[in-house]
């Protein structure tokens, strides 16, 4: 392992690179040192996650180049990549569940006897050495898949490197695993750096930046906004490059919500099945009901129970007064309910359909006669809804799936409002939505809590329910543990308790010096920093 | 054009990128009129009105399942019974018009009821116990070729009445009654999957399920549905095969899905469901049947006419993957 190559081992000169003729990278450049970690933080849609697709060789820029010490990186190609020592460890591991880890470690470069055959002994041997190396207790002769997700990602890492990967990429490393896998994650980054690899993470919590990172770059709707060693920079000042204003500008002003107004949306003991606890709460007509706690707290289930779309055990859901049948999406549309999914691509809009069939898709029934769709009827009512949204589209015709992420999203809102909707649930609205389109579908969602709405709106961004939010639940393990009410919202230590409520721990006296592990566990916990 | 456009057309007309667009779109169409160019410049005979006749009774029973093909493979699945589907009514209807001479329209409508069955049963099995497509349609495949042999006893059935044989030759304005049934049915459905509901729930669900559930569609009737519809067809196509050669083979339609298959794929279905049209399958059908007539006409033994449609196949596929991967 020499890191005696002064200079760069890795340039990334004026990336350009736009997606259905949104522009994702306006001209990003960027230099990595071996043995140093970068941060490359920004919010949902900066182009992060681009970013690294195209300097480990799976997308190719439309202009600009990628250098690997000193040699031009073949565009669009990943083996070269892997030639050049370059490899990327994706969100979505792309490890083979039903193989075992050493199999996973030498698959495309096995070990064989002298006859030829595989020798297994010898690989799981040097795969038992190689883990050994980090100081992670796997076994090489375990399923792959039968491993946690934070135990894979070790081997993959693991894997990369001992292909002689001099630059690694990881694509959000501790979005999907646990608090204590945290821990073993960062040892294995900080190790990696003292045998003098590069290394980049994309993230966008604050903690994980100050844990592992000794330069952050930030982006922001596709342009590069800092670049700065970590030790010259505040958390103020990576925050506000990553959001490029000041919070309290993120969010419009709250209208009051009568005290005598309707409880329009009542949820009695609804047990989500799998979940461990049962929920009850109210909303009144306009009020914005927040729903904070850590992933996995059966915040997104509860949403889903609410419509329909998941089983529930027991409970009562009434919406204006009359009880809605569970588990039945259709029932829970026809009482006016609507419901915006977390993940727009998995179960939000169809994106191959055009903006025109997404908008008609939940109120069918209501645009065709007789099974015959009422061409004029829907365009003029689809028209309208995505007006009110102010979507930016070529028309109504374009598919979904050529929108920007905060189009999209639009898409997914407003298809539901071609009629009268009385509760309007959100699972993470902002999710994947660049910083410009994010308050804009703030504004829409008060407008429509304005209107009359119900909305119930959860979220991991402890921003979105503090600065939007009438009124919050905290969940843990499927049930509510704390209620918060605008006062509460707005005290300072809000955040604090917020936390120890949804992890059920002790209180802290002082929270803030934490583990870094510890408050990585609080999904999307950077933004706060800069309101404290 | 809702849920069709494998190429967005660039904004600016008559550029380079709108031009190589253009013609990515419609290759299908442009190939098509070239095999027709070529084949009526090599022979006199292939442009007669009686071998379009010829093409499209040969191309009616194909495209009866092939509409019902590309229902099941919008909505991501497959279907590999229809080829034993066809020798089941087939049989059915050869049988019943043997014991029951005068009654002709019982007998279609035995024959109609037996293919709706068996895809309610696909349809059953793929929807409601979620068995693979795959699987499910090539158990109905296997088993369905069993039951046309019980049927006949392990041997044709011949000797039918006339009234039978006359079915498929009958003319309605002009048109054999299968032609007909062939053109009401891409019409009918090219018009069905874009202006009704029916139609936006397959491309729904096949483009996203779990997106389509959450906006109220009930994605395991639409499956069934199609499933069903697909049965159905096939059970029309039997019969109106049977009628045409006016005797119950049990092996005929074997292979058809194949054929069927191949004319949704190559006129641009993704078998990942979501994107593809009745036009598009309507298209590959006829540009499969024009080839197998000029061929014929030009004397190109069969098995040289395979590997042509092979190579068509694949190579329709190629065009659509690189042309969707330029986008990237």
């Amino acid at each position: 392992m020499s890191t005696t190559t002064e200079g760069p081992v890795l340039e990334c000169h004026d990336l350009e690179k736009s997606f259905g003729g949104v522009p994702v990278l306006k001209g990003v450049s960027l230099s990595l040192e071996l043995g140093t970690v970068t941060a490359l933080a920004g919010e949902n849609g900066a182009g992060k996650s681009t970013m690294m697709k195209i300097a480990s060789g799976q997308y190719r820029a439309d202009s600009g180049s990628v250098r690997v010490r000193g040699e031009e990186l073949a565009a669009g190609d990943i083996r070269d990549a892997h030639r050049l020592g370059v490899a990327i460890v994706p969100q979505e591991l792309a490890s083979i569940a039903h193989m075992t880890v050493y199999e996973n470690l030498f698959v495309g470069r096995e070990l064989t006897t002298r006859i030829g055959t595989l020798d297994r002994r010898a690989m799981s041997r040097q795969a038992a050495e190689m883990l050994d190396v980090f100081g992670v207790d796997i076994d090489p002769g375990a399923r792959m898949g039968t491993l946690p997700v934070g135990m894979q990602q070790i081997v993959e890492i693991v894997k990369n490197s001992s292909r002689g990967a001099k630059v690694l990429l990881l694509d959000e490393p501790s979005s999907a695993i646990s608090e204590r896998e945290v821990e073993g994650l960062y040892r294995v980054v900080r190790q990696l750096r003292d045998s003098g690899v590069a290394m980049v993470f994309t993230t966008h919590k604050m903690a994980e930046i100050r844990a592992l990172a000794d330069r952050v770059v930030v982006l922001r709707d596709g342009g590069l906004v800092l670049d700065r060693p970590m030790t010259e920079v505040s958390d103020d000042d990576i925050v506000s490059a990553m959001i490029g204003r000041e919070l309290e500008d993120l969010f419009p002003p709250l209208h009051t919500v009568p005290r005598d107004a309707e409880r329009v949306l009542q949820v009695e003991d609804v047990h989500v099945v799998g979940q461990p606890g049962g929920c009850s709460f109210e909303v009144r007509r306009g009020e914005i009901l927040g729903l904070a706690g850590l992933v996995g707290a059966g915040r997104t289930e509860l949403l889903e129970g609410v419509f329909g779309i998941r089983a529930t055990t027991s409970g009562r859901i009434v919406v204006a007064g009359r009880e809605v049948r569970r588990r039945s999406p259709a029932a829970a549309i026809s009482a006016g309910m609507a419901m915006v999914p977390e993940d727009r691509k998995l179960s939000g809009a169809i994106m191959g359909l055009s903006v025109l069939d997404n908008g008609t898709l939940p109120r069918l029934a209501q645009f065709s006669v007789a099974g015959w769709l009422r061409q004029r009827a829907r365009s003029q009512s689809v028209g309208k809804a995505m007006e009110s949204v102010r979507l930016r589209s070529r028309g109504l015709g374009q598919e979904v799936g050529t929108l920007s992420g905060g189009n999209q999203q639009k898409v997914v809102l407003a298809r539901w409002l071609t009629e009268h909707v009385d509760v309007l649930l959100l699972d993470e609205p902002t999710r994947g939505v660049d910083v410009g389109a994010r308050s804009e579908i703030y504004r829409i969602i008060a407008d429509l809590a304005e209107a009359g709405m119900a909305v119930v709106m959860a979220s991991s961004d402890m921003t979105e329910v503090l600065g939007l939010s009438h009124r919050a639940l905290v969940m843990r393990e499927g049930g509510v543990v704390g209620e918060l009410d605008r006062d509460d919202l707005d005290r300072p230590d809000v955040q604090e308790l917020i936390f120890r409520l949804s992890s059920g721990l002790d209180p802290r006296p002082d929270e803030r010096s934490a583990e870094p592990g510890q408050r990585a566990a609080e999904p999307d916990r950077q933004p706060e920093e800069g309101d404290a | 054009m809702s849920a069709t456009a494998a190429v967005p057309l660039p904004r600016r007309r008559f550029s380079r990128d709108w031009i190589v667009a253009q013609l990515i779109r419609r290759a299908m169409l442009i190939v098509m009129l070239l095999v027709i160019a070529f084949f009526s410049y090599r022979s006199l005979r292939f442009s007669s009105l009686d071998n379009l006749q010829t093409i499209l009774i040969a191309a009616a029973p194909f495209a009866l399942i092939a509409l019902g093909q590309t229902l099941v493979i919008l909505t991501g699945g497959i279907d590999l019974s229809v080829g034993s589907i066809i020798a089941v009514s087939a049989m059915t209807g050869a049988s019943i018009a043997k014991s029951n001479p005068g009654q002709v329209w019982m007998t279609v409508g035995a024959a109609m009821l037996v293919g709706l069955l068996a895809g309610a049963i696909n349809g059953f099995l793929v929807s409601r116990v979620d068995v693979p497509p795959f699987i499910a349609t090539l158990g109905m495949l296997t088993a369905g070729s069993g039951v046309a042999f019980v049927i006949g006893d392990g041997a044709p059935i011949n000797g039918l009445p006339a009234e039978f044989g006359t079915i498929a030759n009958t003319k309605v304005l002009g048109l054999q009654i299968p032609v007909l049934l062939m053109i009401i049915g891409i019409v009918g459905f090219g018009i069905a999957m874009r202006r009704t509901a029916y139609g936006m729930r397959i491309y729904a669900v096949g483009g996203n399920r779990t997106a389509a559930e959450i906006a109220g569609v009930n994605a395991r009737r639409t499956l069934f549905s199609v499933y069903a519809v697909s049965g159905l067809l096939a059970g029309i196509s039997g019969v109106m095969l049977s009628s045409r050669v006016s005797s119950g083979p049990p092996t005929l339609g074997q292979g058809y899905e194949l054929d069927a298959i191949a004319a949704v794929v190559i006129g641009g279905a993704s078998l990942m469901g979501g994107r593809g049209t009745v036009w598009g399958t309507a298209l590959g059908l006829l540009l499969i049947q024009t080839l197998n007539n000029g061929l014929d006409i030009l004397l190109v033994p069969a098995y040289w006419q395979n590997v042509i449609k092979g190579v068509l196949i694949v190579a329709a596929v190629a065009v659509d993957v690189w042309s969707v991967k330029r986008r990237t």
